[in-house]
């Protein structure tokens, strides 16, 4: 009887660990996404098409708040410092692991965040207006040997100015960096004529592409882009050279690990839904998905590659 | 094209858009109308509402809040002196004194008017000169949004009658608090003491509570408790403009209409600069110059028609490029791509009957607006006759729930409450508010753009005066600030013949 009443009493107590223990209370209040860009760039529209697509997991609301400045260090040191209740998610872009080195990005370190996944890589596409008289990479790089060439970044270190350093490195020439609050600003201005090239993402100048007003010559990436099959990478064109972001969320460090876990599934079942993946075939956007633990490791390697890389440049601190 | 545009015309009034643009300017105005509460939030708001409607409906209810929020901000600002949103600040200088003088109804029946024509001149350009306007946004490079917000700061040389040094030191003060926060060009933390708060500048919107609605509080306070302030006396003869004002008014509200749709397309200026800049217009070409600022109907018009004008003007650069330039048109592009719709150069080719419903959207936001406005003038027109100690508890409570709602941060509260102390000292010491307001918005602006236009011509100053554009705003600039200078030397020249004769 005895016996019995301990097998109830166990199975009881499995029955109720199976149905109720993960009791998580969250999320309780209304989340934010930091974004540390301008509003309509492209990390911009990938962090709101996300928050959109997993809305309905956060009855308090998701909301993307804009946190410009210093490059992106501004918002992530906002969101590594938060409260770790997971009520503050940021979205943390390739210059986690870029400013660091170059001594401009404050507080900020990979070492702070808890990576939730990486949902998406991009790399710089060199482009310039239709009507510009350079019509191959060679013949920018070229006429970069005598004119003075203005290139426009989205900020100074940030990753489209590595981008064009690096290039610049590669083909033993010298731009005049342009630093601009983020890549829309340097595309309106490439559009009206007032500087010569921008190296931001592809992403982001592909409508202006379609429309016949700006024209790509390169994609500094290691392969073809799945999305831009016709345009040549910089190593083919014998530019070693490649330099891509990626973007993802991260929480804060002591985060607990359940609300860790649940985030993850979220936003993997985000990145995976439908909507979300015609949102990023329609903005003509990669989708390449890491998990937590995966994307740490990412993180750590890519902390390392572009320390040297920032060292070689002659950028860090 | 033109079957388009009549599709798109009865699309845009089904019954179904009517109320969705009805009830979007509806919270358009009461959230504008919240110390606080921007617009860029109540957009935030209702976006998840829009995503669960099928077609252009969403639009119509962003649209609608959009500017609904802008004219919003002015009922506060002729009312309590305090603007409800960024936009409505340089209505305070003479919508409140008109309000102060027993004319609450007539100064609100003004802005509502001004609003809605600036509004509607707006839609007017969006429908038929966006291509010419989106030329405008590309060719403001560096060198032109320096000369802009150089004569954006010359206008503080107009605004304050008082002292103009006073006026400059406030200025001054304003551009110190721009440079707080991390530096564009070199990343390094400014003035923030180490603290993450201060990184990312100095919070905008709590600082217009504070310097606004709680140092105005605590003024109304301290003039109550002394039993100086007299109960206002409100008569509302009538609720629509009178003939006289119409009459006054109708130059500046053209010029101010043009001069916010412009602004309004240029990206990354907005209400808050039209609104100073249109008022700054109506001073320089009008005939008694020397009465603003004591309530004058143009005074109230030209701020309220230049930042609704901005409404039209914003969605240029969005429909047309595909930028966005600012929070609020940012929020409205996300609007765009969720519905599968991609704002830039191929929107009115591939989206055709969809764009010109939204152009039509924006004609029956402005027209829901002047309505509802007009319906609830009687009702706001009685905010003032409340009695102090009733309505100053209301106010504070408002600068508190303002401060936190918008970032849920309580540092945002503790920095309203030192900014109002700031501003309730600047007001016992004779400093007003505005220079200083506009030396913020506009210092951010001023620094990155003259290092990245010396960056562009190789450290040149000329690059300001070779540039058409950037020229003509420069020579602008300098005329507002030395013509008073020049005219009282003129002034001062003619008088003295007959009195060296006297002698």
């Amino acid at each position: 009887m005895k016996r019995i009443g301990c097998a109830l009493a166990l199975a009881a107590a499995l029955v109720l660990a199976a149905g109720w223990a993960p009791s998580l209370d969250y999320p309780r209040s209304p989340v934010s996404i930091i974004v540390p860009y301008g509003a309509g760039g492209g990390t911009d529209l990938i962090g709101r098409a996300l928050a959109d697509t997993v809305k309905g997991s956060f009855p308090r609301g998701i909301a993307v708040e804009n946190r410009l400045g210093g490059g992106g260090s501004v918002g992530m040191s906002y969101g590594q410092n938060a409260r770790p209740d997971g009520n503050i998610i940021t979205n943390i872009t390739v210059e986690l692991v870029t400013l660091p080195h170059t001594g401009t990005g404050g507080d900020i370190s990979h070492e702070k965040f808890i990576p939730l996944i990486m949902f998406n890589s991009t790399y710089s596409a060199v482009t310039v207006q239709k009507s510009s008289p350079h019509n191959t990479l060679k013949d920018l790089l070229t006429a970069a040997k005598t004119d003075p060439i203005q290139v426009g970044n989205s900020g100074i270190g940030a990753i489209w100015h590595l981008a064009a350093a690096s290039l610049e490195q590669a083909a033993g020439v010298e731009f005049i960096h342009v630093p601009f609050d983020g890549a829309a600003p340097a595309i309106t201005s490439l559009l009206g004529g007032h500087i010569d090239a921008v190296t931001v993402s592809y992403a982001e100048v592909v409508s202006q592409v379609d429309a016949g007003e700006l024209k790509v010559l390169a994609v500094l990436a290691p392969q073809r882009l799945p999305v831009a099959p016709d345009i040549p990478t910089a190593t083919e064109l014998g530019y070693n050279v490649s330099v891509g972001s990626w973007r993802g969320f991260g929480v804060p460090l002591n985060t607990p690990p359940e609300i860790v876990a649940w985030l993850e599934k979220t936003f993997t079942d985000g990145v995976n839904s439908p909507g979300f993946v015609k949102f990023m075939k329609d903005t003509k956007n990669d989708i390449e998905l890491l998990s937590s633990a995966e994307y740490a490791k990412r993180l750590a390697r890519d902390y390392e590659m572009f320390g040297k890389l920032i060292n070689d440049l002659g950028l860090s601190k | 094209m033109d079957n388009h545009v009549s599709l798109a015309f009865w699309a845009a009034l089904e019954w179904s858009n009517l109320f969705y643009a009805f009830f979007g300017t509806f919270v358009g105005i009461a959230v504008g109308a919240m110390p606080g509460l921007s617009s860029v939030m109540g957009l935030t708001i209702v976006l998840p509402f829009t995503f669960t409607i099928d077609g252009t409906g969403g639009f119509f209810m962003l649209l609608g809040v959009f500017c609904g929020a802008i004219y919003g901000g002015s009922i506060t600002a002729i009312l309590i002196n305090t603007p409800g949103t960024a936009n409505s600040a340089a209505t305070c200088l003479d919508g409140y004194p008109m309000a102060k003088r027993g004319e609450a109804g007539r100064a609100l029946s003004l802005s509502t008017l001004a609003s809605t024509v600036g509004g509607l001149f707006s839609a007017f350009l969006l429908l038929w000169t966006s291509p010419l306007l989106a030329r405008i946004a590309t060719n403001f490079a560096s060198p032109e949004y320096f000369a802009l917000a150089v004569f954006g700061l010359s206008i503080v040389a107009r605004v304050s009658s008082d002292s103009i040094l006073k006026s400059l030191i406030a200025a001054a003060f304003g551009l110190f608090l721009a440079t707080v926060g991390l530096d564009l060009f070199s990343g390094h933390p400014r003035f923030t003491f180490g603290t993450v708060y201060l990184m990312g500048g100095v919070a905008m919107v709590p600082l217009l509570i504070g310097m606004y609605a709680f140092a105005q509080g605590l003024t109304s306070a301290e003039e109550s408790g002394r039993g100086v302030l007299p109960p206002s006396q409100h008569k509302i003869t009538g609720i629509l403009p009178r003939w006289d004002d119409l009459k006054a008014i109708s130059g500046t509200l053209l010029r101010s209409s043009l001069i916010g749709s412009i602004i309004g397309a240029i990206p990354g200026t907005g209400g808050d600069i039209a609104s100073w800049v249109a008022y700054n217009e109506a001073k320089r070409w009008s005939k008694r110059p020397e009465k603003f600022g004591t309530g004058v109907p143009e005074g109230v018009a030209a701020p309220e028609a230049g930042n609704n004008a901005v409404s039209g003007g914003a969605l240029i650069p969005l429909l047309t490029l595909g930028i966005p330039g600012d929070a609020g048109t940012a929020v409205m592009l996300g609007a765009f791509m969720m519905h599968g719709i991609v704002p830039g150069p191929l929107l009115f080719r591939d989206h055709t009957v969809e764009v010109y419903t939204i152009i039509f959207g924006l004609f029956l936001a402005n027209i829901f607006m002047c309505l509802l406005g007009y319906a609830g003038l009687r009702l706001f027109a009685k905010i003032p006759s409340i009695p102090m100690p009733t309505l100053l508890p209301i106010v504070f409570i408002f600068c508190f729930i303002g401060a936190f709602a918008l970032n849920n941060n309580v540092d945002d509260i503790y920095f309203m409450i030192v900014t109002g102390v700031v501003g309730y000292a600047l007001i016992k010491l004779g400093f007003s508010a505005p220079p200083l307001i506009l030396g913020l918005i506009l210092g951010g602006i001023v620094e990155n753009n003259l290092t990245r236009s010396l960056v562009l011509s190789n450290g040149s100053l000329a690059i300001f005066f070779t540039r058409p554009i950037s020229c003509v705003l420069m020579l602008i600039a300098l005329s507002t600030l030395f013509v008073p200078a020049i005219r009282f030397a003129v002034k001062q020249f003619r008088r003295q013949p007959p009195a060296a004769k006297a002698a």
